[in-house]
Protein backbone atom coordinates (compact mmCIF):
# COMPACT_ATOMS: atom_id res chain seq x y z
CA UNK A 1 0.00 0.00 0.00
CA UNK A 2 2.61 2.55 1.10
CA UNK A 3 5.70 2.44 -1.06
CA UNK A 4 7.71 5.21 0.53
CA UNK A 5 8.09 4.29 4.15
CA UNK A 6 11.05 4.85 6.32
CA UNK A 7 11.45 2.07 8.82
CA UNK A 8 12.83 3.17 12.13
CA UNK A 9 14.91 0.29 13.45
CA UNK A 10 15.96 1.78 16.73
CA UNK A 11 13.45 2.52 19.45
CA UNK A 12 13.51 6.16 20.45
CA UNK A 13 15.31 6.55 23.75
CA UNK A 14 12.97 8.02 26.25
CA UNK A 15 14.84 7.57 29.48
CA UNK A 16 18.45 8.38 30.19
CA UNK A 17 20.97 5.80 31.33
CA UNK A 18 20.23 5.14 34.97
CA UNK A 19 22.51 6.92 37.37
CA UNK A 20 22.22 8.36 40.85
CA UNK A 21 20.59 11.76 40.84
CA UNK A 22 21.50 14.71 42.96
CA UNK A 23 18.77 16.73 44.59
CA UNK A 24 19.63 19.56 42.19
CA UNK A 25 18.94 17.31 39.24
CA UNK A 26 15.64 16.36 40.83
CA UNK A 27 14.62 19.91 41.24
CA UNK A 28 16.05 21.00 37.93
CA UNK A 29 13.73 19.18 35.53
CA UNK A 30 10.26 17.91 36.39
CA UNK A 31 9.99 16.24 32.98
CA UNK A 32 13.12 14.16 33.56
CA UNK A 33 11.94 10.52 33.17
CA UNK A 34 12.95 8.34 36.08
CA UNK A 35 13.49 4.61 35.86
CA UNK A 36 13.20 2.11 38.69
CA UNK A 37 17.00 1.75 38.72
CA UNK A 38 17.34 5.48 39.27
CA UNK A 39 14.91 5.47 42.17
CA UNK A 40 16.55 2.38 43.65
CA UNK A 41 19.84 4.28 43.75
CA UNK A 42 18.31 6.79 46.19
CA UNK A 43 18.78 6.52 49.96
CA UNK A 44 16.32 4.11 51.57
CA UNK A 45 13.97 6.70 52.99
CA UNK A 46 13.83 8.69 49.78
CA UNK A 47 12.85 5.67 47.74
CA UNK A 48 10.32 4.60 50.34
CA UNK A 49 8.61 7.96 49.89
CA UNK A 50 8.45 7.27 46.17
CA UNK A 51 7.21 3.73 46.37
CA UNK A 52 4.64 4.61 49.02
CA UNK A 53 2.50 6.03 46.23
CA UNK A 54 2.08 2.53 44.79
CA UNK A 55 -0.17 1.23 47.57
CA UNK A 56 -3.65 2.75 47.89
CA UNK A 57 -4.02 4.08 51.45
CA UNK A 58 -7.51 2.56 51.54
CA UNK A 59 -5.99 -0.88 50.98
CA UNK A 60 -3.64 -0.36 53.92
CA UNK A 61 -6.57 0.88 55.98
CA UNK A 62 -8.57 -2.21 55.12
CA UNK A 63 -5.72 -4.38 56.42
CA UNK A 64 -5.15 -2.24 59.50
CA UNK A 65 -1.70 -1.13 58.37
CA UNK A 66 -0.36 2.29 59.23
CA UNK A 67 0.25 3.97 55.83
CA UNK A 68 3.38 5.75 57.05
CA UNK A 69 4.95 3.10 59.26
CA UNK A 70 3.89 0.24 56.94
CA UNK A 71 3.09 -2.03 59.89
CA UNK A 72 0.05 -3.06 61.90
CA UNK A 73 -2.52 -5.77 62.64
CA UNK A 74 -0.05 -8.58 62.06
CA UNK A 75 0.79 -7.38 58.56
CA UNK A 76 3.88 -5.68 57.23
CA UNK A 77 4.80 -3.99 53.99
CA UNK A 78 8.10 -5.21 52.57
CA UNK A 79 10.07 -3.22 50.04
CA UNK A 80 12.75 -4.82 47.90
CA UNK A 81 14.46 -2.14 45.87
CA UNK A 82 18.15 -2.96 45.76
CA UNK A 83 20.56 -0.30 44.55
CA UNK A 84 21.81 -1.18 41.04
CA UNK A 85 18.67 -3.24 40.42
CA UNK A 86 16.05 -2.15 37.90
CA UNK A 87 13.35 -3.95 39.81
CA UNK A 88 11.15 -3.04 42.75
CA UNK A 89 8.98 -5.49 44.64
CA UNK A 90 6.44 -4.31 47.18
CA UNK A 91 4.50 -6.80 49.21
CA UNK A 92 2.15 -7.02 52.16
CA UNK A 93 2.82 -10.17 54.13
CA UNK A 94 1.52 -11.96 57.11
CA UNK A 95 4.13 -11.30 59.82
CA UNK A 96 3.72 -14.90 61.04
CA UNK A 97 4.20 -16.40 57.58
CA UNK A 98 6.31 -14.20 55.28
CA UNK A 99 5.55 -16.52 52.34
CA UNK A 100 1.87 -15.69 52.61
CA UNK A 101 1.62 -12.45 50.66
CA UNK A 102 -1.72 -10.69 50.25
CA UNK A 103 -0.44 -7.97 48.03
CA UNK A 104 2.50 -8.07 45.63
CA UNK A 105 3.42 -5.45 43.09
CA UNK A 106 6.58 -5.76 41.05
CA UNK A 107 7.81 -3.16 38.56
CA UNK A 108 10.89 -3.37 36.38
CA UNK A 109 12.71 -1.22 33.85
CA UNK A 110 12.41 -2.98 30.50
CA UNK A 111 14.78 -3.25 27.56
CA UNK A 112 13.02 -0.56 25.53
CA UNK A 113 13.27 2.14 28.18
CA UNK A 114 9.77 1.52 29.44
CA UNK A 115 8.49 0.13 32.73
CA UNK A 116 6.93 -3.32 33.04
CA UNK A 117 4.42 -4.40 35.63
CA UNK A 118 5.80 -7.89 36.30
CA UNK A 119 3.37 -8.97 38.93
CA UNK A 120 0.28 -7.83 40.73
CA UNK A 121 -1.38 -9.96 43.38
CA UNK A 122 -4.31 -8.86 45.50
CA UNK A 123 -5.57 -11.54 47.83
CA UNK A 124 -8.21 -11.26 50.49
CA UNK A 125 -6.38 -12.45 53.68
CA UNK A 126 -9.69 -13.63 55.14
CA UNK A 127 -10.48 -15.84 52.15
CA UNK A 128 -9.68 -19.54 51.93
CA UNK A 129 -6.27 -20.38 50.48
CA UNK A 130 -5.98 -22.83 47.59
CA UNK A 131 -2.80 -24.74 46.90
CA UNK A 132 -2.66 -24.08 43.16
CA UNK A 133 0.86 -22.66 43.52
CA UNK A 134 2.48 -25.97 44.52
CA UNK A 135 2.07 -29.36 42.90
CA UNK A 136 1.52 -32.69 44.69
CA UNK A 137 5.29 -33.06 45.22
CA UNK A 138 5.52 -29.61 46.72
CA UNK A 139 7.20 -27.97 43.74
CA UNK A 140 6.22 -24.47 42.72
CA UNK A 141 3.80 -24.37 39.77
CA UNK A 142 4.32 -20.65 39.14
CA UNK A 143 0.58 -20.10 39.52
CA UNK A 144 -0.18 -23.03 37.26
CA UNK A 145 1.80 -21.73 34.32
CA UNK A 146 4.64 -24.31 34.43
CA UNK A 147 2.93 -27.30 36.04
CA UNK A 148 -0.53 -27.63 37.51
CA UNK A 149 -2.11 -28.89 40.69
CA UNK A 150 -5.32 -30.11 39.08
CA UNK A 151 -7.17 -31.05 42.27
CA UNK A 152 -6.54 -27.63 43.86
CA UNK A 153 -7.31 -25.80 40.60
CA UNK A 154 -10.65 -27.58 40.40
CA UNK A 155 -11.43 -26.65 44.00
CA UNK A 156 -10.43 -23.04 43.32
CA UNK A 157 -12.59 -22.94 40.19
CA UNK A 158 -15.59 -24.27 42.05
CA UNK A 159 -15.04 -21.65 44.75
CA UNK A 160 -15.33 -18.94 42.06
CA UNK A 161 -11.66 -18.06 41.66
CA UNK A 162 -9.91 -17.38 38.36
CA UNK A 163 -6.81 -19.30 37.25
CA UNK A 164 -3.59 -18.27 39.05
CA UNK A 165 -5.54 -16.98 42.08
CA UNK A 166 -4.48 -18.45 45.40
CA UNK A 167 -7.24 -16.65 47.25
CA UNK A 168 -10.29 -14.65 46.27
CA UNK A 169 -9.35 -11.12 45.31
CA UNK A 170 -9.59 -8.08 47.52
CA UNK A 171 -11.33 -5.93 44.92
CA UNK A 172 -8.64 -3.26 44.91
CA UNK A 173 -7.34 -3.77 41.38
CA UNK A 174 -8.77 -0.51 40.08
CA UNK A 175 -7.34 1.54 42.95
CA UNK A 176 -3.92 -0.09 42.66
CA UNK A 177 -3.82 0.62 38.93
CA UNK A 178 -4.88 4.20 39.55
CA UNK A 179 -2.07 4.55 42.07
CA UNK A 180 0.27 3.13 39.45
CA UNK A 181 -0.74 5.95 37.10
CA UNK A 182 0.08 8.43 39.87
CA UNK A 183 3.46 6.77 40.45
CA UNK A 184 4.28 6.83 36.73
CA UNK A 185 3.32 10.49 36.44
CA UNK A 186 5.51 11.21 39.48
CA UNK A 187 8.38 9.54 37.58
CA UNK A 188 7.53 11.52 34.43
CA UNK A 189 6.77 8.25 32.67
CA UNK A 190 3.96 7.88 30.22
CA UNK A 191 3.16 4.20 30.03
CA UNK A 192 3.42 0.82 31.70
CA UNK A 193 3.47 -2.58 29.99
CA UNK A 194 2.71 -6.08 31.18
CA UNK A 195 2.14 -9.64 30.08
CA UNK A 196 -1.25 -10.86 31.30
CA UNK A 197 -0.91 -14.19 33.09
CA UNK A 198 -4.43 -15.38 32.28
CA UNK A 199 -7.43 -14.53 30.12
CA UNK A 200 -9.19 -13.22 33.23
CA UNK A 201 -6.33 -10.86 34.05
CA UNK A 202 -6.21 -9.59 30.45
CA UNK A 203 -9.91 -8.84 30.73
CA UNK A 204 -9.39 -6.95 34.00
CA UNK A 205 -6.55 -4.91 32.47
CA UNK A 206 -8.79 -4.09 29.49
CA UNK A 207 -11.42 -2.80 31.90
CA UNK A 208 -8.73 -0.61 33.43
CA UNK A 209 -7.73 1.06 30.20
CA UNK A 210 -4.98 -1.16 28.78
CA UNK A 211 -4.54 -1.81 25.04
CA UNK A 212 -2.58 -4.61 23.40
CA UNK A 213 0.99 -4.46 22.14
CA UNK A 214 0.55 -8.07 21.01
CA UNK A 215 -2.44 -10.40 21.11
CA UNK A 216 -5.43 -8.14 20.48
CA UNK A 217 -6.29 -10.32 17.50
CA UNK A 218 -5.98 -13.44 19.69
CA UNK A 219 -8.49 -11.94 22.14
CA UNK A 220 -10.88 -11.22 19.24
CA UNK A 221 -10.38 -14.77 17.96
CA UNK A 222 -11.15 -16.14 21.42
CA UNK A 223 -14.34 -14.09 21.61
CA UNK A 224 -15.47 -15.20 18.15
CA UNK A 225 -14.65 -18.89 18.60
CA UNK A 226 -16.37 -19.12 22.00
CA UNK A 227 -19.67 -18.10 20.40
CA UNK A 228 -22.15 -20.91 19.59
CA UNK A 229 -20.96 -22.50 16.35
CA UNK A 230 -17.33 -21.56 17.06
CA UNK A 231 -14.42 -23.99 17.42
CA UNK A 232 -13.75 -23.19 21.09
CA UNK A 233 -17.45 -23.44 21.89
CA UNK A 234 -17.50 -26.93 20.37
CA UNK A 235 -14.44 -27.92 22.41
CA UNK A 236 -16.32 -27.21 25.66
CA UNK A 237 -17.28 -30.87 25.74
CA UNK A 238 -16.99 -31.66 29.44
CA UNK A 239 -13.90 -33.80 28.75
CA UNK A 240 -12.22 -32.19 31.77
CA UNK A 241 -13.75 -30.30 34.70
CA UNK A 242 -12.35 -27.09 33.18
CA UNK A 243 -14.22 -27.50 29.87
CA UNK A 244 -17.86 -27.37 30.95
CA UNK A 245 -20.35 -26.52 28.18
CA UNK A 246 -21.43 -23.22 29.78
CA UNK A 247 -17.87 -21.98 30.40
CA UNK A 248 -17.94 -19.69 27.34
CA UNK A 249 -20.49 -17.41 29.02
CA UNK A 250 -18.17 -15.97 31.65
CA UNK A 251 -14.68 -14.52 31.83
CA UNK A 252 -13.71 -17.02 34.53
CA UNK A 253 -15.19 -19.97 32.63
CA UNK A 254 -13.22 -19.08 29.53
CA UNK A 255 -10.10 -18.42 31.58
CA UNK A 256 -10.19 -21.90 33.13
CA UNK A 257 -10.76 -23.56 29.75
CA UNK A 258 -7.80 -21.59 28.39
CA UNK A 259 -5.72 -22.51 31.45
CA UNK A 260 -6.64 -26.10 30.52
CA UNK A 261 -5.10 -25.63 27.07
CA UNK A 262 -8.31 -25.33 25.03
CA UNK A 263 -6.69 -22.82 22.64
CA UNK A 264 -4.92 -25.78 21.01
CA UNK A 265 -8.06 -26.39 18.96
CA UNK A 266 -7.53 -23.06 17.21
CA UNK A 267 -3.78 -23.67 16.92
CA UNK A 268 -2.91 -21.18 19.66
CA UNK A 269 -1.58 -21.02 23.17
CA UNK A 270 -1.92 -18.42 25.89
CA UNK A 271 1.46 -16.79 25.34
CA UNK A 272 3.19 -13.70 24.01
CA UNK A 273 0.36 -11.36 24.88
CA UNK A 274 1.51 -7.94 25.91
CA UNK A 275 -0.54 -5.01 27.11
CA UNK A 276 0.15 -1.33 27.60
CA UNK A 277 -1.50 1.44 29.59
CA UNK A 278 -0.87 5.02 28.71
CA UNK A 279 -0.94 7.23 31.79
CA UNK A 280 -4.20 9.13 32.02
CA UNK A 281 -5.73 7.39 29.04
CA UNK A 282 -8.35 4.65 28.88
CA UNK A 283 -8.06 2.72 25.60
CA UNK A 284 -11.63 1.43 25.86
CA UNK A 285 -10.78 -2.07 24.64
CA UNK A 286 -13.61 -4.55 25.11
CA UNK A 287 -12.89 -7.91 23.49
CA UNK A 288 -15.71 -9.60 25.45
CA UNK A 289 -18.56 -7.08 25.25
CA UNK A 290 -21.08 -7.09 28.11
CA UNK A 291 -19.02 -9.76 29.82
CA UNK A 292 -20.06 -11.51 32.99
CA UNK A 293 -17.04 -12.13 35.20
CA UNK B 1 -20.04 -4.22 0.68
CA UNK B 2 -22.52 -5.97 -1.62
CA UNK B 3 -21.97 -6.93 -5.23
CA UNK B 4 -24.61 -7.69 -7.82
CA UNK B 5 -23.92 -8.60 -11.43
CA UNK B 6 -26.41 -8.24 -14.28
CA UNK B 7 -25.93 -8.17 -18.02
CA UNK B 8 -27.17 -6.07 -20.90
CA UNK B 9 -26.24 -7.81 -24.12
CA UNK B 10 -22.49 -8.36 -24.02
CA UNK B 11 -22.02 -5.84 -21.30
CA UNK B 12 -21.70 -6.94 -17.70
CA UNK B 13 -22.87 -4.52 -15.07
CA UNK B 14 -21.39 -4.92 -11.60
CA UNK B 15 -23.23 -2.93 -8.97
CA UNK B 16 -21.18 -2.08 -5.89
CA UNK B 17 -23.00 -1.13 -2.71
CA UNK B 18 -21.47 0.11 0.54
CA UNK B 19 -17.76 0.77 1.13
CA UNK B 20 -14.62 -0.28 -0.67
CA UNK B 21 -11.56 -0.59 1.55
CA UNK B 22 -8.67 -3.00 2.08
CA UNK B 23 -11.08 -5.50 3.66
CA UNK B 24 -13.73 -5.47 0.94
CA UNK B 25 -11.72 -4.60 -2.21
CA UNK B 26 -10.47 -8.19 -2.80
CA UNK B 27 -14.08 -9.31 -3.25
CA UNK B 28 -14.62 -6.78 -6.04
CA UNK B 29 -11.25 -7.74 -7.54
CA UNK B 30 -12.40 -11.37 -7.65
CA UNK B 31 -15.74 -10.47 -9.25
CA UNK B 32 -14.09 -8.34 -11.95
CA UNK B 33 -11.37 -10.94 -12.58
CA UNK B 34 -14.04 -13.63 -12.98
CA UNK B 35 -15.82 -11.54 -15.64
CA UNK B 36 -12.58 -10.96 -17.52
CA UNK B 37 -11.60 -14.62 -17.26
CA UNK B 38 -14.94 -15.61 -18.76
CA UNK B 39 -14.28 -13.36 -21.69
CA UNK B 40 -16.49 -10.43 -20.67
CA UNK B 41 -14.35 -7.43 -21.42
CA UNK B 42 -17.05 -4.75 -21.64
CA UNK B 43 -17.74 -3.92 -18.03
CA UNK B 44 -19.73 -1.24 -16.25
CA UNK B 45 -19.23 -0.56 -12.54
CA UNK B 46 -22.50 0.81 -11.23
CA UNK B 47 -21.38 2.98 -8.31
CA UNK B 48 -24.75 4.57 -7.50
CA UNK B 49 -24.69 2.95 -4.06
CA UNK B 50 -20.95 3.03 -3.42
CA UNK B 51 -20.54 5.52 -0.58
CA UNK B 52 -16.84 5.25 0.03
CA UNK B 53 -13.60 4.04 -1.45
CA UNK B 54 -10.02 4.13 -0.25
CA UNK B 55 -6.92 3.59 -2.37
CA UNK B 56 -7.51 -0.15 -2.04
CA UNK B 57 -10.68 0.21 -4.13
CA UNK B 58 -8.93 2.43 -6.69
CA UNK B 59 -6.24 -0.15 -7.18
CA UNK B 60 -8.85 -2.79 -8.02
CA UNK B 61 -10.56 -0.50 -10.54
CA UNK B 62 -7.23 0.41 -12.10
CA UNK B 63 -6.13 -3.22 -12.47
CA UNK B 64 -9.44 -4.13 -14.08
CA UNK B 65 -9.34 -1.20 -16.51
CA UNK B 66 -5.85 -2.25 -17.48
CA UNK B 67 -6.85 -5.87 -17.95
CA UNK B 68 -10.04 -5.06 -19.88
CA UNK B 69 -8.22 -2.67 -22.22
CA UNK B 70 -5.51 -5.27 -22.83
CA UNK B 71 -8.34 -7.39 -24.24
CA UNK B 72 -9.83 -4.56 -26.31
CA UNK B 73 -12.56 -3.93 -23.79
CA UNK B 74 -12.99 -1.39 -20.98
CA UNK B 75 -14.30 -0.89 -17.49
CA UNK B 76 -16.49 2.21 -17.34
CA UNK B 77 -17.95 3.88 -14.30
CA UNK B 78 -21.57 4.87 -13.81
CA UNK B 79 -23.35 7.12 -11.31
CA UNK B 80 -20.26 7.97 -9.23
CA UNK B 81 -21.26 9.59 -5.92
CA UNK B 82 -19.57 12.77 -4.61
CA UNK B 83 -17.26 11.18 -2.02
CA UNK B 84 -16.03 8.54 -4.43
CA UNK B 85 -15.67 11.12 -7.17
CA UNK B 86 -13.49 13.16 -4.88
CA UNK B 87 -11.10 10.23 -4.38
CA UNK B 88 -11.09 9.49 -8.11
CA UNK B 89 -10.23 13.12 -8.85
CA UNK B 90 -7.59 13.31 -6.15
CA UNK B 91 -5.83 10.32 -7.66
CA UNK B 92 -6.03 11.49 -11.26
CA UNK B 93 -8.25 8.54 -12.17
CA UNK B 94 -10.81 10.73 -13.91
CA UNK B 95 -8.24 11.40 -16.64
CA UNK B 96 -7.94 7.74 -17.54
CA UNK B 97 -11.37 6.30 -16.75
CA UNK B 98 -14.59 6.92 -18.57
CA UNK B 99 -17.34 7.92 -16.21
CA UNK B 100 -21.05 8.37 -16.99
CA UNK B 101 -24.06 9.85 -15.25
CA UNK B 102 -26.03 6.62 -15.37
CA UNK B 103 -25.70 2.91 -16.05
CA UNK B 104 -27.73 3.36 -19.25
CA UNK B 105 -25.33 6.00 -20.53
CA UNK B 106 -22.32 3.83 -19.66
CA UNK B 107 -23.88 0.84 -21.43
CA UNK B 108 -24.78 2.96 -24.46
CA UNK B 109 -21.17 4.23 -24.66
CA UNK B 110 -19.97 0.75 -25.64
CA UNK B 111 -22.22 0.82 -28.74
CA UNK B 112 -20.39 3.80 -30.17
CA UNK C 1 -11.95 21.27 28.10
CA UNK C 2 -13.12 19.41 25.00
CA UNK C 3 -13.96 15.72 25.08
CA UNK C 4 -11.43 13.20 23.88
CA UNK C 5 -12.80 10.47 21.69
CA UNK C 6 -10.91 7.17 21.61
CA UNK C 7 -11.62 3.92 19.80
CA UNK C 8 -9.21 0.99 20.09
CA UNK C 9 -9.41 -2.06 17.85
CA UNK C 10 -7.20 -5.03 16.98
CA UNK C 11 -5.02 -4.29 13.96
CA UNK C 12 -7.19 -6.28 11.59
CA UNK C 13 -8.86 -5.15 8.39
CA UNK C 14 -12.35 -5.20 9.89
CA UNK C 15 -11.26 -2.32 12.12
CA UNK C 16 -11.29 -0.01 9.09
CA UNK C 17 -15.08 0.16 8.90
CA UNK C 18 -15.33 0.65 12.66
CA UNK C 19 -12.87 3.56 12.55
CA UNK C 20 -14.73 5.28 9.69
CA UNK C 21 -18.04 4.87 11.45
CA UNK C 22 -16.55 6.27 14.66
CA UNK C 23 -15.13 9.32 12.87
CA UNK C 24 -18.48 9.90 11.15
CA UNK C 25 -20.31 9.70 14.48
CA UNK C 26 -17.93 12.02 16.31
CA UNK C 27 -17.96 14.55 13.46
CA UNK C 28 -21.75 14.49 13.41
CA UNK C 29 -21.84 15.12 17.14
CA UNK C 30 -19.37 17.99 16.81
CA UNK C 31 -21.19 19.38 13.77
CA UNK C 32 -18.09 19.06 11.64
CA UNK C 33 -18.99 19.29 7.92
CA UNK C 34 -19.36 16.03 5.98
CA UNK C 35 -16.56 16.96 3.65
CA UNK C 36 -14.05 17.14 6.49
CA UNK C 37 -15.47 14.01 8.08
CA UNK C 38 -14.91 12.20 4.81
CA UNK C 39 -11.32 13.40 4.51
CA UNK C 40 -10.59 12.31 8.08
CA UNK C 41 -12.07 8.90 7.30
CA UNK C 42 -9.96 8.53 4.17
CA UNK C 43 -6.72 9.57 5.88
CA UNK C 44 -7.41 7.31 8.85
CA UNK C 45 -8.27 4.43 6.55
CA UNK C 46 -5.05 4.74 4.56
CA UNK C 47 -2.88 5.06 7.66
CA UNK C 48 -4.60 2.25 9.54
CA UNK C 49 -4.43 -0.04 6.50
CA UNK C 50 -0.69 0.44 6.51
CA UNK C 51 -0.36 -0.42 10.20
CA UNK C 52 -2.58 -3.47 9.72
CA UNK C 53 -0.59 -4.70 6.72
CA UNK C 54 2.93 -4.02 7.96
CA UNK C 55 3.06 -2.71 11.52
CA UNK C 56 2.53 -5.99 13.33
CA UNK C 57 4.36 -8.29 10.92
CA UNK C 58 5.66 -11.40 12.65
CA UNK C 59 3.49 -11.22 15.78
CA UNK C 60 -0.09 -11.65 16.87
CA UNK C 61 -1.43 -8.18 16.08
CA UNK C 62 -1.90 -5.72 18.89
CA UNK C 63 -4.13 -2.65 19.00
CA UNK C 64 -4.62 0.43 16.91
CA UNK C 65 -5.87 3.35 18.93
CA UNK C 66 -7.72 6.13 17.14
CA UNK C 67 -8.11 9.34 19.05
CA UNK C 68 -9.94 12.45 17.90
CA UNK C 69 -9.08 15.66 19.68
CA UNK C 70 -11.33 18.51 18.66
CA UNK C 71 -9.84 21.95 19.22
CA UNK C 72 -11.16 25.42 18.55
CA UNK C 73 -10.33 25.72 14.88
CA UNK C 74 -8.99 22.32 14.00
CA UNK C 75 -9.33 18.67 14.77
CA UNK C 76 -6.38 16.47 15.62
CA UNK C 77 -6.57 12.79 14.75
CA UNK C 78 -3.98 10.52 16.32
CA UNK C 79 -3.44 6.93 15.27
CA UNK C 80 -1.30 4.99 17.72
CA UNK C 81 0.02 1.46 17.48
CA UNK C 82 2.60 -0.62 19.30
CA UNK C 83 4.15 -2.52 16.41
CA UNK C 84 7.12 -1.80 14.17
CA UNK C 85 7.60 1.93 13.70
CA UNK C 86 7.14 3.14 10.12
CA UNK C 87 7.48 6.76 9.27
CA UNK C 88 5.14 7.77 6.46
CA UNK C 89 7.16 10.06 4.22
CA UNK C 90 5.49 12.53 1.89
CA UNK C 91 5.41 11.32 -1.72
CA UNK C 92 4.78 12.84 -5.13
CA UNK C 93 1.45 12.35 -6.82
CA UNK C 94 1.20 8.79 -8.11
CA UNK C 95 1.26 8.57 -11.90
CA UNK C 96 -1.90 6.74 -12.99
CA UNK C 97 -0.76 6.51 -16.60
CA UNK C 98 2.42 4.78 -15.47
CA UNK C 99 0.28 2.39 -13.43
CA UNK C 100 -1.80 1.59 -16.51
CA UNK C 101 1.39 0.58 -18.25
CA UNK C 102 2.69 -1.44 -15.30
CA UNK C 103 5.45 1.04 -14.63
CA UNK C 104 6.47 1.49 -11.03
CA UNK C 105 5.16 4.57 -9.24
CA UNK C 106 4.27 5.48 -5.69
CA UNK C 107 1.05 4.32 -4.05
CA UNK C 108 -1.98 6.45 -3.26
CA UNK C 109 -2.20 5.85 0.46
CA UNK C 110 0.39 8.35 1.67
CA UNK C 111 -0.46 10.78 -1.08
CA UNK C 112 -4.08 10.86 0.09
CA UNK C 113 -3.02 11.48 3.67
CA UNK C 114 -0.82 14.42 2.71
CA UNK C 115 -3.39 15.81 0.25
CA UNK C 116 -6.33 15.70 2.65
CA UNK C 117 -4.65 16.73 5.92
CA UNK C 118 -3.16 20.10 6.85
CA UNK C 119 -0.35 18.69 8.95
CA UNK C 120 1.22 15.24 9.30
CA UNK C 121 3.61 14.34 12.13
CA UNK C 122 5.03 11.00 13.18
CA UNK C 123 6.89 9.95 16.28
CA UNK C 124 7.64 6.88 18.40
CA UNK C 125 8.01 6.84 22.17
CA UNK C 126 7.36 4.58 25.14
CA UNK C 127 3.63 4.84 24.42
CA UNK C 128 4.01 3.43 20.90
CA UNK C 129 4.08 4.90 17.40
CA UNK C 130 1.91 7.89 16.70
CA UNK C 131 0.71 9.45 13.49
CA UNK C 132 -0.70 12.88 14.28
CA UNK C 133 -2.94 14.27 11.54
CA UNK C 134 -4.35 17.77 11.77
CA UNK C 135 -7.31 19.10 9.82
CA UNK C 136 -8.24 22.78 9.94
CA UNK C 137 -11.94 23.36 10.51
CA UNK C 138 -12.16 26.87 9.13
CA UNK C 139 -13.37 27.11 5.55
CA UNK C 140 -10.60 27.39 3.00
Amino acid sequence: MFRALRLKQEPVKVAPEPKPLTIDEWMGDAQFPLGIRTINALPHDAKQRFYRTLIPPALLGRLGINPILWRGSGHAVELFAEPASGKVNLSINNVQDPNDAYFVLELQDNATNGIDLNLIILNDPDAEKFGIDFDAEGKATHWGTITRNLAEEERAMRAGLAPAQVRAGMGFARQVLQQLDVFLALCARQAVSLEPLTYASAWIFEKNGFAYVRGHKLMDDIQREFQPGGTLHAALDGSTPFRQPDAWQTVRGRAWAIQDGILEVIGERWRDLRMIKVVGKHAGVETFPNAKY
Amino acid sequence: MELNTTSNGNIQIISVKGSLDALTAPELADALATQLREGHTQLVADLAELEYTSSAGLRVLLNSVKEARNHDGDLRLAAVQPNVEKVLKLSGFMSIMKSFESVDAAVASFAG
Amino acid sequence: MPDNFILTRAAELDALGAFREFIARVCERLQIPNEISFELQLACDEAATNVIRHGYAGMNPGSIMLELRPQRKKIEMVLSDFGHPFEPVETDAPDVNAMLQDQPTTGFGLYFIYRTMDDVQYYSDEQGNHLVLVKELSSK
